[in-house]
């Protein structure tokens, strides 16, 4: 039958209990926008973990000597062509490569003339760092000026250890590809801050060359290469193993397994969050459709008696419960945009930053709405109000014309 | 085309959900012919409603045959028998006619509607039947808006304007004082006399009786006296 007017009836029908739909639509709009804004944060947490794990000299693929990670140090390196870049091999784009980075990091033990600490020397090429949290630290003193810079970038935390500061020099003590120790003191350019004290303990950074020349190895241990967009990590991963046989090809999720379990996690947690709201919201629409039905027992039949066929009543149960799931859904996902935008250049968290800071998160807090969190609302609100007129249409159709006319 | 609207032979309704089954009708032969105003009598229980359903398709007999418009309602489906209804009988019950979220005028294309009739026809004949059954005037108001023979009478209106072999009304006037049981009577003389449409009613109400052509009297389902008036 006609379906404007099956519509135009469903729609006017809502407007009879202005109320009891009024309360209804509230609570789902108020539903889908809470499941948007929170999910939002979810995921903006979830980007933010990601991104600290890439920052952190992971890159999305990382290339590692073999047995490196079990036993880290110059012995465990590989040399690439001085003009190797990742988007020379087939199937890797250079629109998806951000940026790499090859470094030297070997254990070493630094002394001030107070203090000892083990820690990782890590060579760079501080141009090439912008892939990493290295490239937008802040730095108190001078930042290293090239690969061949010869003095060190200290974390503020070890240096509060050490108890040494900018300008001052320290003695390195590092392993060789002999097995010989090595030892040579340098002049600190600067203290960095880092999103957690473990990171300003754990690393020096030099000149990428200065490391060379101190280790008498013009070698790498370990490059980095950053994407523009998670997406591409699988195919660029296949594409290294394939060309860079022999060496172990890594992503960040193979370097912090706790990350990408919590990043997976997050991505059932959030399935699971709407479809535990939703299915809430499920059993508020079936009442309120089952009364709605209910309480037309005769007009319904009456409707069957002059000819409507049971199908037509159906679609209109069908219908009524789409309009009021449809109409929650548009208000909840505009009062939801108005509750986000506001937040959407990230809320500062710094009075929690302490708490924060100590799982490596910053402290601003920047949520992420993404269409494919927004479709899964819309898709499962949609399914949910589907389901949820199944019980009210079977009542529906089994009102018979009679059974209305007799009472 | 036959003559006979209605043919009815032989039949039974019996109703045997409870303990004890109930006889609603017994045997019932009734023949009603093109353009006849009738009108069942009988004490409460005798089963005029449970005839004007069994002849309207709205329910099923136990036994026998029933035939509208040359059509056997036996061997239809339950969607058949709802586009019998929707393009073949006009009813008017005796409350709860009209759907409440519609004004007048679109109770009254409703049943076009789901007919199929284009929207422009629709309300060419909609208001059409309005004014010529003096209702123009409240075409714009919902049935809340309406007095019970004002919402009676768009009933019939909805009922005749697509035209059906057979008005079916079971109590029309029950709800109405006499003078707008007049009224609704003079509406329903007009539909049969000048558009020759062929009316059932079920009534206690002697007004009623005194319209139609011919009166049926049932007892205990069986048709005990079948009455027309002379002349008429
Ligand atoms: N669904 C049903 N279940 C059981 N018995 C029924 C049912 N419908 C009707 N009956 C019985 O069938 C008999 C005839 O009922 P019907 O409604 O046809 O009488 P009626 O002549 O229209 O009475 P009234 O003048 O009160 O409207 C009655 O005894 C009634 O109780
Ligand atoms: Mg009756």
């Amino acid at each position: 039958m006609n379906p404007m007017l099956l519509f135009q009836l469903s729609w006017r029908n809502l407007w009879r209990r202005r109320r009891r739909n009024g309360l209804l639509l509230a609570a789902i709009s108020f539903a889908v926008a809470g499941v948007v804004v929170l999910n939002s944060f979810i995921r903006g947490m979830q980007v933010q973990m990601t991104q600290t794990a890439v920052n952190n000299m992971n890159g999305h693929v990382k290339v590692l000597a073999p047995g490196y990670l079990d036993d880290p140090g110059i012995a465990r390196s590989f040399d690439l062509a001085k003009d190797w870049r990742p988007d020379v091999l087939e199937g890797i784009e250079a629109e998806m490569v951000a940026g790499w980075a090859s470094r030297v990091r070997v254990p070493a033990v630094v002394m001030s003339e107070r203090e000892t600490r083990g820690v990782q020397l890590v060579g760079i090429d501080p141009a090439a760092e912008a892939i990493s949290f290295i490239g937008d630290m802040a730095v108190e003193g001078e930042r290293l000026s090239g690969s061949e810079d010869g003095r060190l970038l200290v974390g503020r935390a070890l240096a509060e250890q050490l108890e040494t500061a900018a300008g001052r020099r320290i003695v390195l003590i590092t392993q060789g590809a002999d097995g010989r120790n090595r030892e040579a003191g340098y002049r600190i350019a600067g203290l960095y801050d880092a999103e957690g004290e473990g990171l300003e303990k754990a690393f020096l950074f030099t000149g990428i060359a200065n490391v060379q020349n101190l280790l008498d190895a013009s070698v790498i241990t370990e490059l980095s290469v950053r994407l523009t967009e998670d997406r591409h990590g699988p195919n660029v991963l296949s594409r290294m193993i394939d060309a860079l046989t022999g060496l172990d090809v890594l992503t960040w999720q193979d370097l912090e397994p706790t990350a990408a379990a919590m990043h997976e996690f997050v991505d059932v947690a959030i399935a699971m969050w709407f479809l535990i709201v939703m299915g809430a919201l499920a059993f508020g629409l079936i009442n309120t459709l089952v009364t709605a039905v209910m309480e037309r027992t005769r007009e319904l039949g009456m409707l069957r008696a002059v000819g409507m066929r049971p199908r037509a009543v159906v679609v209109q149960v069908v219908v009524e419960s789409m309009l009021i799931m449809v109409l929650g859904i548009v208000i909840g996902l505009a009062l939801g945009m108005l509750l986000y935008l506001p937040m959407a250049s990230g809320i500062d968290m710094s009075a929690f930053a302490a708490a924060t800071e100590e799982f490596g998160f910053s402290a601003l807090m920047v949520p992420k709405l993404e269409a494919g969190d927004i479709w899964l609302v819309v898709s499962l609100a949609i399914v949910i109000g589907l389901l949820a007129s199944v019980y009210p249409a079977w009542r529906s159709v089994k009102i018979t014309p009679l059974e209305a006319m007799r009472r | 085309m036959s003559d006979l609207v209605v043919s009815c032979e032989g039949i039974t309704r019996v109703y045997a959900d409870d303990a004890v089954p109930v006889h609603a009708l017994r045997g019932v032969d009734f023949e009603v012919r093109r353009g006849e105003w009738t009108s069942l009598a009988g004490p409460s229980g005798s089963g005029k409603s449970t005839l004007l359903h069994v002849i309207g398709g709205l329910d099923r007999p136990t036994n026998g045959e029933v035939n509208v418009d040359g059509q056997r309602l036996g061997g239809l489906s339950e969607s058949q028998l709802s586009d019998l209804r929707l393009n073949k009988i006009g009813f008017v019950f005796q409350a709860y006619n009209l759907i409440p979220v519609l004004t007048a005028v679109e109770n009254v294309e409703f049943i076009m509607q789901l007919q199929g009739v284009g929207a422009a026809e629709r309300q060419t004949r909609a208001r059409a039947t309005l004014t010529r059954l003096g209702l123009d005037d409240i075409g714009d108001r919902r049935p809340g808006e309406l007095s019970g023979g004002q919402q009676q009478r768009v009933a019939v209106a909805r009922a005749v304007v697509t035209e059906p072999v057979l008005l079916l009304a079971d109590e029309p006037s029950a709800n109405l004082d006499s003078s707008t049981t007049q009224d609704l009577l003079e509406l329903l003389r007009n539909v049969n006399e000048q558009h020759g449409v062929t009316i059932v009613t079920a009534t206690h109400d002697p007004m009623v009786m005194d319209y139609a052509q011919r009166r049926v009297r049932l007892r205990d389902g069986a048709i005990e006296h079948d009455e027309s008036s002379s002349g008429a």
